[in-house]
């Protein structure tokens, strides 16, 4: 054994003693240091600390070995401490030992009657440090896993999704809250519980093909409903290393809100379904008569026909265009480009492109300039905002009879830049007022049904307003007119 | 004669259709009648007495023509009239209303369905041969 570096504390009072045990120690290349006294001894001991072997005389003055020994075990559980002793008793040897002495050296000692024990001691310290070692890496170990374990059961039952695990005999052997929320039936039994518990037929068939599947990864899946919700349930069967399959883990995800999502896009694909092809049903029919020679003896009745294919061509178009414009909106491909713009510019091109077909029902159109009225500057899309009074404009004069007046005005109000769109047409019933910016929604009355419309004007114009940060709202009352107002911030 | 001409009420929100059948059906001889939504045409009933109602699927909502067709059927006084619907709606995206057989048209309480546009030589002679036993007195 390498005995460099390990230190010996001696401590003897007698002068001689101390030399000779650090002559031979030091030969051995054992590191000594030596102290006169056990008070001296226990100062060195606190001050350099870290020794290996500590021999130590009984009768000491000021401080006793007993007590000494005593002091050192305090303070290191590792260091082979011996006794050494003209006295050499019995009773002063088991004494010595038990306050936490390894032997005893009687004196006067040869030099291999002191390294001896000594070596003995430091082999019994090799080992004694590394049990220790080993020890301790034990109970880490131990304590890891149980933190694993606690950290694996916090993770499963704080899991939003339940988990069920069944064994082979179909019993439920662990449950998770949310599985106990979802399932309140096997909630108050206690486990293991028989699978037939759950009382939920399409589960236990999930739960059974789990347990008897084949060899291979195998994960049986399907929707179960429950309680007005539904579940994607996933069941995977748990494998002993020999293949056997023990039990089955099951889980549970609430996919109420996506089957809710699944519901509104099939709803919405039928509804553009209908509101496409009663256009073209309508063309179709439409150009089925003149090709038949059927409306030939009806003057003017051909001409009309055609007039009117056309017309539902071109809604038609308009309709594509603006579902391809909502849906550019919803993918995050509609992009606005925003640049100080002059409000009362864009509402004057978009009044003059709708000028002539006001004159034609002789409905007075005017963008109105009060005394105070603003410029309305704001920061946004040209193309968007041309847009927004295109469709307000085109529907404020389609909604209104003849000699009708449709009314644009714009005005500061506070941070806010202001644009109406007034009109004294047929106006809105609360409900139709309602739902005026739902996609495909058009109010369907006598007067109504003969203007031509996509139904996505106003949830374009409502998109487009609301990607400016801005705020739409509708006043109407039945045959009183309508009015949408438009809050934009105004430009920095 | 002219007071015999039978009456045929249409019903559909597509003004469109309304005036088409309408030349259709008033050229082949009947008396028709239009109503672009379900309650005017249930308030006009008793007035107008049709002999045949030809109606849209689609209106207001998307079965408001089998919701019609049910409230005639209910009424003693006009559960006799036989009902055309027609429909733009495709049997496409599992959206299908479209009856298979016999049974389903008795379930739905219609008489005949047809999918818009219907052709005039196929909707003149559905109408025939639902109103051929009531013909001349």
């Amino acid at each position: 054994m390498n005995s460099s570096g390990l230190r010996i504390l001696v401590v003897d009072d007698e002068l001689g003693m101390r030399e000779g045990c650090r002559k031979i120690l030091t030969s051995e290349g054992y590191d000594v240091e030596v102290a006169e006294d056990g008070v001296a001894g226990l100062d060195l001991f606190k001050e350099r600390g870290n020794f290996a072997v500590a021999l130590i005389d009984l009768k000491m003055p000021r401080m006793g070995g007993i007590e000494l020994i005593e002091h050192l075990r305090a303070l290191d559980e590792d260091v082979v401490i011996f006794v050494i002793t003209a006295y050499a008793t019995i009773d002063t040897a088991v004494e010595a030992t038990r306050r936490g002495a390894y032997g005893y050296i009687p004196k006067p000692f040869t030099p291999d009657e002191l390294l001896l024990p000594v070596r003995n001691g430091l082999d019994r310290r090799t080992l004694s440090i590394e049990a220790k070692r080993l020890r301790e890496e034990r109970e880490r170990r131990l304590l890891e896993l149980a933190v694993e374990r606690s950290k694996s059961s916090t993770i499963i039952s704080c899991m939003t999704d339940g988990v069920l695990v069944i064994n082979r005999d179909r019993q439920i052997v662990l449950q998770n809250a949310a599985a106990t929320r979802i399932l309140p039936d096997c909630a108050a039994a206690p486990l293991p519980a028989p699978m037939e518990r759950l009382g939920c037929t399409g589960l236990q068939a999930l739960m059974e093909d789990a347990l008897t599947s084949g060899p291979g990864p195998m994960i049986a899946s399907r929707e179960v409903a429950l309680d007005r919700c539904t579940y994607m349930v996933n069941a995977s069967p748990v494998r002993e290393p020999t293949g056997e399959v023990s039990g089955a883990v099951v889980v549970l995800r609430d996919i109420t809100a996506l089957k809710k999502l699944e519901v509104a896009k099939s709803m919405f694909i039928s509804m553009v379904a209908h509101e496409v092809k009663s256009p073209l049903a309508a063309i179709e029919g439409q150009l089925m008569a003149v090709l038949s020679g059927a409306a030939k003896d009806s003057p003017g009745q051909e001409k009309d026909m055609i007039e009117r294919s056309l017309l539902r061509a071109r809604t038609l178009r308009t309709m594509v265009s603006d579902l391809l414009n909502l849906t550019a909106m919803e993918t995050g491909n509609f992009v606005i480009k925003r640049s100080p713009l002059d409000l009362r510019k864009v509402a004057a091109e978009a009044v003059e492109s709708h000028r002539e077909r006001a004159e034609t029902k002789h409905i007075e159109l005017i963008l109105a300039k009060e005394e105070g009225d603003a410029d309305g500057l704001v920061l946004a899309d040209r193309d968007s905002m041309f847009m927004v009074f295109a469709n307000l404009i085109d529907n404020a004069v389609k909604y209104t009879p003849e000699h009708g007046r449709v009314n644009v005005r714009i005005e500061q109000e506070g941070i806010c830049v202001r644009v109406s769109v007034r009109d004294d047409g047929i106006g809105m019933t609360p409900e139709e007022k309602d739902s005026a910016f739902d996609e495909f929604f058009r109010a369907k009355n006598t007067y109504t049904v003969h203007v031509p419309g996509t139904g996505l004007g106003l949830t374009l114009v409502k998109r487009l307003v609301d990607m400016h940060q801005g705020k739409i709202s509708v006043q109407s009352e039945p045959g009183k007119g309508s009015t949408f107002t438009i809050s934009l911030p105004t430009a920095e | 004669m002219e007071s015999r001409q039978p009456t045929i009420m249409l019903v559909d929100d597509d003004i469109d259709f309304l005036d088409l059948n309408r030349h259709v059906l008033e050229r082949a001889g009947y008396r028709v009648v239009c109503s672009v939504a379900r309650s005017e045409a249930l308030a006009s009933l008793a007035k107008e007495k049709p002999d045949l109602i030809i109606t849209d699927l689609m209106m207001e909502s998307l079965d408001t023509g089998f919701a019609f067709s049910r409230q005639i059927r209910e009424d003693p006084t006009f559960r006799d009239i036989p009902i055309i619907i027609v429909t733009a709606v495709g049997s496409q995206l599992g959206f299908d209303f479209r009856p298979k057989t016999q049974d389903d048209l008795l379930a739905m309480r219609t008489d005949a369905f047809f999918e818009k546009p219907v052709a005039a030589k196929r909707l003149l002679a559905k109408i025939e041969e639902l109103l051929g036993p009531r013909k001349p007195e």
